[in-house]
């Protein structure tokens, strides 16, 4: 039962997705729409040839790759311990919830001209971005791991006469995981766009560089390519960490 | 009596954090410790907002950033519910709109605003645009997320008393996925409000966002914090307004789940 359903919904979808872009590749051809607003499935590909083998190409995603990779680092490095401390204390966790959620609650990009005064418009001002976006969804989520641990489990392992350090190591901390792993996913998207943006906004280098350069020439079809290329690392991030996440959850339970 | 002090606990000590961070930040300038130029201080924050509010350019960036926001969000609270819902109903509307709702919510979505400049030209309507897009997709797919979870069993029960199809919605599928949608329209606050900020951020003439890129082009770190600070009530308000319409739909749940 569940692997035709699964058959006739792969078919739908692969379906939806033909028929958009023969709509997009037909549309232009038929003179409905203007091909410099929407560009082609066809030219988006030939884009994609005279980019990618372009030494320029690789240094840009080069750049925007260590920015990611440092400032999510960082974040998850940062995030992870702080929130598990958070959600063991309540003391600290009342004296900082507030100001995190008021973070939480903002457009962490609004702060995107704050780190460009603060760290210039260099790699550091993105790693910056990426950093914030990142770190707080890490922070919320291990706090809420912690928070979500069932309360019998800390105290079957007390009453074994469990010393507060191994309660923390062997039952918190694993039983924690899935919260921080899904602030680590949530982390992720938030991190991407804030490199992709804050390239967009000043940079020289990078991703987001050439899609505001390509989208200020009206090359749509090269501005295009760059949109997937960010699009397709999100979402095999994403889906790479949603993977781990699954694997987690069957094995927690 | 004991269970009221304990609540008010938390409540005490965040106002304490707040004013414990507002201190430090201006006895660290005063002490000369750090360079206001980059950090500004909270009093000198406080004088550029009444400034701003006395001119009255307070109001009018506010005015055009809510305006952009309402539009951009209410848009998409419309369109978000009735595709998420018609994707609930329908199996085949929601196989044809699951690749383009899972690509739109893992796609840095901003990427697309040089190209919303072209169709749209600079300024107000490619701020709408973003904003609106951003938000839908998470309306949209907490809607059907929403309409999925309710219980087949309670579908069951209903249709075995002779329930149409019409008392189905309304009585039995609307209810049960209401937490999920008002989660949603939540979550698309945050999105709507990062599109409208971000939006004018790059182009725009007016604007909270536009005041923070044009006082930070300028060097004034004081008045482009002070936007910042506006924006930042701006999302609390707006996420605790919603959290607390969350909590009063939710509370005919008795039971867990």
């Amino acid at each position: 039962m569940p692997i035709p359903s699964s058959k006739y919904r792969v078919l739908v979808s692969t379906i939806a997705v033909l028929v958009f872009l023969g709509i997009w590749e037909i549309a232009p051809r038929a003179g409905m729409v203007d091909p410099t607003f929407t560009s082609q499935p066809s030219r988006v590909f030939a884009a994609s040839l005279v980019i990618v083998p372009s030494g320029d190409f690789l240094h840009d995603v080069s750049v925007s790759l260590s920015e990611f990779a440092i400032g999510f680092a960082l974040a998850v490095g940062f995030g992870v311990p702080l929130g598990l401390l958070l959600g063991r204390f309540p003391v600290l966790r009342y004296l900082l919830d507030p100001p995190i959620m008021a973070i939480y609650a903002t457009p962490h990009l609004a702060l995107l001209p704050i780190f460009i005064v603060w760290l210039g418009i260099g790699m550091q001002s993105k790693i910056a971005v990426a950093f914030v976006g990142g770190v707080i969804p890490i922070l919320v989520n291990s706090m809420a791991g912690v928070r979500g641990v069932e309360r019998s489990w800390v105290t079957a392992a007390r009453s074994f006469c469990a010393r507060e350090w191994d309660v923390f190591v062997k039952v918190i901390l694993p039983a924690s995981l899935p919260g921080v792993v899904m602030g680590i996913r949530l982390g992720v998207s938030r991190a991407v766009l804030g490199v992709v943006v804050a390239e967009m906004y000043q940079s020289q280098a990078g991703v987001g560089n050439k899609i505001m350069l390509y989208g200020s020439e009206f090359r749509t079809d090269y501005l295009l390519f760059n949109v997937l290329l960010v699009s397709v690392f999100g979402f095999t991030a994403t889906w790479a960490v949603r993977a781990l996440e699954e694997k987690l959850w069957t094995a927690g339970k | 009596m004991s269970i009221s002090g304990w609540r008010s606990a938390p409540v005490l000590l965040g106002i304490v954090s707040f004013a414990a961070i507002l201190l430090l930040w201006e006895s660290v300038v005063r002490l000369g410790w750090a360079n206001p130029f980059f950090i500004s201080q909270p009093s000198a924050i406080a004088d550029s907002l009444s400034r701003a509010a006395r001119s009255g350019e307070l109001w009018n960036n506010l005015e055009v950033s809510l305006r952009e926001f309402a539009i951009g969000y209410g848009a998409s609270v419309v369109v978000g519910i009735l595709a998420g819902a018609l994707a609930g109903r329908f199996r085949i509307v929601e196989y044809v709109v699951d690749p383009f709702l899972w690509f739109l919510y893992s796609a840095p979505l901003i990427a697309f605003y040089p190209i919303f400049v072209l169709w749209f030209g600079l300024g107000v309507p490619t701020v709408i645009a973003i904003t609106f897009l951003l938000s839908v997709t998470q309306i949209a797919a907490n809607t059907l997320r929403g309409i999925q979870s309710v219980n087949p069993g309670l579908l069951r029960a209903a249709r075995s008393f002779g329930a149409s199809e019409r008392d189905l919605l309304w009585k039995v599928v609307l209810p049960a996925s209401v937490p999920m949608v008002i989660a949603g329209l939540r979550l698309g606050i945050g999105r709507a409000l990062m599109g409208v900020v971000v939006g004018e951020l790059f182009g725009a003439t007016a604007g909270l966002g536009f005041s923070i890129a044009y006082y930070g082009a300028l060097l004034k770190t004081t008045d482009m914090i002070a936007s910042v600070v506006v924006i930042v009530v701006l999302g609390v308000l707006c996420t605790q307004a919603l959290s607390a319409v969350e909590a009063r739909f939710d509370s005919w749940r008795t039971g867990p789940g």
